[in-house]
């Protein structure tokens, strides 16, 4: 099979996942309990307006109805309306993925410039007090469920010392780079930045961080005892170039394997952290949209974060096949 | 937050370098530092400000040349901007800055004047409002008579514009006819609590400006005649305001008024104590002593509008028993719980009808815990080793599930009844609660009622008459009263009626009383500021310390 046509398969099997994705977030909101209505009207509504608001939203349609029309209405590329903030779902979850993804993404650039020279660092020295160290650390790191560890980061470096904002987002990438181009000040925009981003990429990312750590240490001293490096030190190869240039490069690609699958879970589990800290990307409107019941909006969230997982796993595959071929015959 | 002109970063120490340059900036381009563009929100400034602060004197602040920032933060953000179609606290609280209605009330909950400066009942019981000149909306067009019809029939009747979740708020409207300005809103049949209704709802709106816009457009831009003009908009995230320069009252000495949400409590209180914000709504009790130790925030607190009691139904066994009923009202130490739950923020109640609204009995007396009278009547109404569940919803009301757990408690408690709780999703409860038929309803509940209209009607009759939305009681002679009251012309004599209504309301007992709740805020200790009873936020009465 080509490459072409791998991806072609695996993008169809793609469409395949989001269509059942789809399905079930809109079955969900019919095997919840409670209509939401009850979220529209108020306690003491009479029968009349409930009914009145059920026939304005569409909700009085049988299933079947509601379904091809939400589907028909996704395939035109309108995520529906949300009943509850009057306002269109696409608006709404597309103005708040930015956020999350600069998080997820912030998330992973802390994770990966502490993890990565940490798991060398740990495998070079092994069984040395770095190594045990490094290994305290990311099991601290995997076992921190981080919406604590979000806390304690506000408390302690937020309220106590002042350092960084407890919560929300002040500036944005973009922000930060039209500062340059607009000739804003550019130190006090990007200060901004991270004043807001910095705690919780820290609180997504640490967990993260312990996994990439781990998974460094071991790919490492996996290679350092394979047979080309034993070669490579006996022809008298540095240290140095051996471990960073040959063994780690061997060793990335399992990491950068697991860095784009995590990407999708990051973007997926920002929900808790978002709460935490306020961060108004799409978990915090996933989390607003169940308390309130505001189900359109939901739906929207779910298969926007469903379809990223998708697509980056698509994208894995395919950046994979491309470099090991044989995945293409499996 | 106040003082300062940079963005709201500027308390952080590791800014106040880097960001002198842009606060210069700003300082150095607007006489009193306004609400200008901050560079990282992309606010466009756009009602320009004009120097002057517009502070009308009357709360004492000088207006001076610090810039007078605000922040609130709540539990959650609004659900779109349109006044008329939404039906809860959070979303009121933010449109409530921009819009008004033709009455309002005081902190106490008094009837003032809103955009009608005068108003008073016609011979046929029909109401008319009288209506301030020289009103603007936001865009600068005059209030007219017909904008005031148009946003009343918006709300009542579902074929204008949209149906509105605010249909029943304003009565039962049959018309509205405008005059040289005025308004006359005639009912179907006598409305005695006409003014007390238009004080809390009946938000008006441009009809041009309604008419022109969609629904999305509506729910992300505002048109108003209030205190604040929007000034950007980021759904769910923030909401800002700059002051209505041009407002009938005088502009608010808040030069800038940003909302925020966090749905975490620790998140609220947090931010109040890194000075990020200046009020914060909903302390959590056992957070009470972190804010009022620290030296930049106190705790502020009012006793709401809102009443929460166990309700139950008439019409099944063992609660089909008045005298089970009253067990249950002995059985609950209601005092033990305000003190140990909800740390003192609570009253203690015995009738429907809070202290201070319309129809309040000052004569009657809390049922007293007694456990042992309450196993005497228990064992006088036959049901002695009745078997009961309370459901209680989950982090609807202040602690709540927390209350639920001691009522249930001490109920079980007794000798000769057991009791069980049962935690439900509130919106699955609401469900139950708000079911058509009184035999679909849950028999022992949890729940609170916000009586924003400050009327004992508004509770008595949606919550315990025959044909009420919610009811759980069928009485012939407290509906009779109920009937009585609702045509009664004499004020005075309407209080009496209502009075013998909670009278015997308070002995038919379907509710185990519970107690008032408390609304409880955080403030900075930057700003001096005072809540309100109806759960309204009112930054324009905020002054800087």
């Amino acid at each position: 099979m080509s490459l072409g046509r791998f991806a072609l398969k695996r993008s169809l099997q793609g469409i395949g996942v989001v269509w059942g994705v789809v399905t079930v977030v809109f079955a969900l909101r019919f095997v919840t309990p409670g209509s939401p209505i009850n979220a529209v009207a108020p306690l003491d509504a009479s029968q009349e307006t409930r009914q009145a608001i059920a026939a304005e939203l569409g909700l009085d349609q049988p299933l079947y109805v509601q379904y091809g029309q939400y589907i028909f209405d996704l395939l035109r590329g309108d995520m529906g309306f949300s009943y509850i903030r009057g306002q269109d779902v696409a608006t709404l979850v597309f103005g708040r993925l930015p956020a999350t993804v600069e998080l997820a993404v912030a998330a992973s650039v802390v994770a990966i410039v502490l993890a990565i020279p940490l798991g060398v660092i740990s495998a070079t020295r092994r069984n040395e007090p770095v190594d045990y160290g490094a290994t305290l650390l990311s099991l601290g790191g995997i076992s921190t469920p981080n919406f604590w560890l979000g806390i304690m980061l506000i408390l302690v470096f937020a309220v106590e010392f002042n350092i960084f904002n407890t919560s929300g987002r002040g500036a944005t990438v973009v922000d930060v780079a039209l500062s340059v181009v607009n000739a804003e000040p550019f130190v006090g925009t990007l200060l901004t930045w991270l004043a807001y981003i910095t705690l919780p990429a820290i609180a997504l990312g640490t967990y993260f961080m312990a996994l990439i750590t781990r998974l460094t240490r071991s790919g490492m001293l996996d290679e350092l005892s394979k047979g080309y490096v034993q070669a490579a030190r006996a022809k008298g190869l540095p240290q140095t170039l051996i471990r960073y240039k040959h063994a780690l490069r061997n060793t990335l690609i399992p990491v950068i394997t697991v860095l784009g699958l995590q990407l999708g879970t990051l973007i997926g589990g920002a929900v808790i952290t978002e709460a935490v800290f306020s961060w108004p990307g799409l978990g915090t409107l996933v989390i607003d949209s169940i308390n309130t019941r505001d189900w359109p909006t939901l739906q929207g969230s779910l298969i926007v974060i469903g379809t990223s997982f998708v697509l980056v796993n698509i994208l894995v595959d395919v950046v994979y096949a491309y470099l090991d071929p044989e995945v293409v015959n499996d | 937050m106040p003082t300062d002109n940079d963005d709201h970063v500027d308390r952080r120490t590791v800014l106040k370098y880097a960001g002198t340059a842009g606060a210069v900036g700003l300082a150095g381009c607007s006489g009193n530092g306004g609400d200008g563009g901050d560079g990282s929100d992309g606010s466009d400034g756009e009602d320009g400000m004009d120097g002057g602060d517009g502070s009308d004197g009357e709360d004492g602040s000088d207006g001076g040349d610090d810039a007078f920032e605000l922040g609130v933060t709540m539990g959650q953000m609004d659900s779109g901007l349109d006044p008329q179609d939404h039906a809860e606290t959070n979303t009121e609280i933010i449109t409530g800055q921009m819009y008004e209605g033709l009455l309002d009330r005081d902190k106490e909950g008094g009837i003032i004047a809103g955009l009608a400066n005068e108003w008073e009942r016609t011979d046929d019981g029909s109401v008319r409002f009288v209506l301030r000149d020289g009103v603007t909306f936001h865009n600068g067009d005059d209030l007219t008579a017909e904008d005031v019809r148009f946003s009343i029939r918006r709300i009542v009747f579902n074929d204008v514009g949209i149906v509105s979740p605010q249909t029943n708020d304003l009565g039962s409207v049959s018309e509205v006819t405008t005059g040289d300005g005025e308004v006359t809103v005639s009912f179907e049949g006598y409305n005695p609590i006409a003014f007390q209704l238009f004080a809390t709802n009946g938000d008006i709106m441009q009809q041009s400006w309604v008419e022109e816009n969609g629904t999305d457009y509506i729910n992300r831009n505002a048109n108003g005649t209030g205190p604040f003009r929007l000034t950007e908009y980021q759904s769910g995230n923030v909401v800002r305001y700059g002051p209505n320069e041009d407002y009938w009252d005088g502009a608010p000495a808040v030069d800038e008024l940003s909302m925020t949400a966090s749905s975490e409590s620790s998140t609220r209180v947090n931010q109040l104590l890194a000075e990020e914000t200046d009020i914060v709504t909903n302390v959590p009790p056992n957070e009470v002593s972190r804010v009022n130790s620290s030296d930049v925030a106190t705790i502020n607190s009012v006793a709401s509008a809102r009443i929460i009691f166990l309700q139950m139904r008439y019409d099944v066994e063992p609660f089909s028993s008045q005298q089970f009923r009253q067990a249950m009202n002995h059985a609950v130490d209601v005092g033990s719980i305000i003190e140990n739950v909800l740390n003192g923020f609570g009253n203690i109640t015995g009738q429907p009808t809070l202290e201070g609204h319309v129809g309040y009995n000052p004569d009657i007396e809390p049922y007293p815990y007694d456990p042992a009278e309450a196993e005497r009547l228990v064992e006088e109404s036959g049901y002695a080793g009745a078997e009961i569940t309370l459901q209680t919803p989950i982090g609807r009301y202040l602690r709540d599930v927390e209350i639920a757990q001691a009522a249930a408690n001490q109920i079980d408690s007794l000798s000769n009844v057991s009791c069980e709780l049962q935690q439900r999703e509130f919106s699955s409860l609401v469900q139950d609660v708000t079911a058509p038929n009184i035999e679909d309803r849950p028999h022992f509940t949890l729940l609170g009622w916000g009586n924003a209209e400050f009327d004992g009607s508004q509770t008595l009759t949606p919550l315990l008459s025959s044909e009420g939305a919610l009811t759980i009681l069928k009485n012939d002679e407290l509906d009779g009263l109920l009937e009585e009251a609702e045509s009664t012309r004499d004020p005075d004599e309407r209080v009496d009626i209502l009075q013998e209504a909670n009278q015997l309301a308070h002995d038919l007992a379907p509710w185990v009383f519970m107690h008032q709740q408390f609304s409880v805020y955080g403030v900075s200790s930057d700003i001096s500021w005072e809540p309100r009873a109806d759960e309204f936020i009112d930054p324009d009465t905020a002054t800087q310390q």
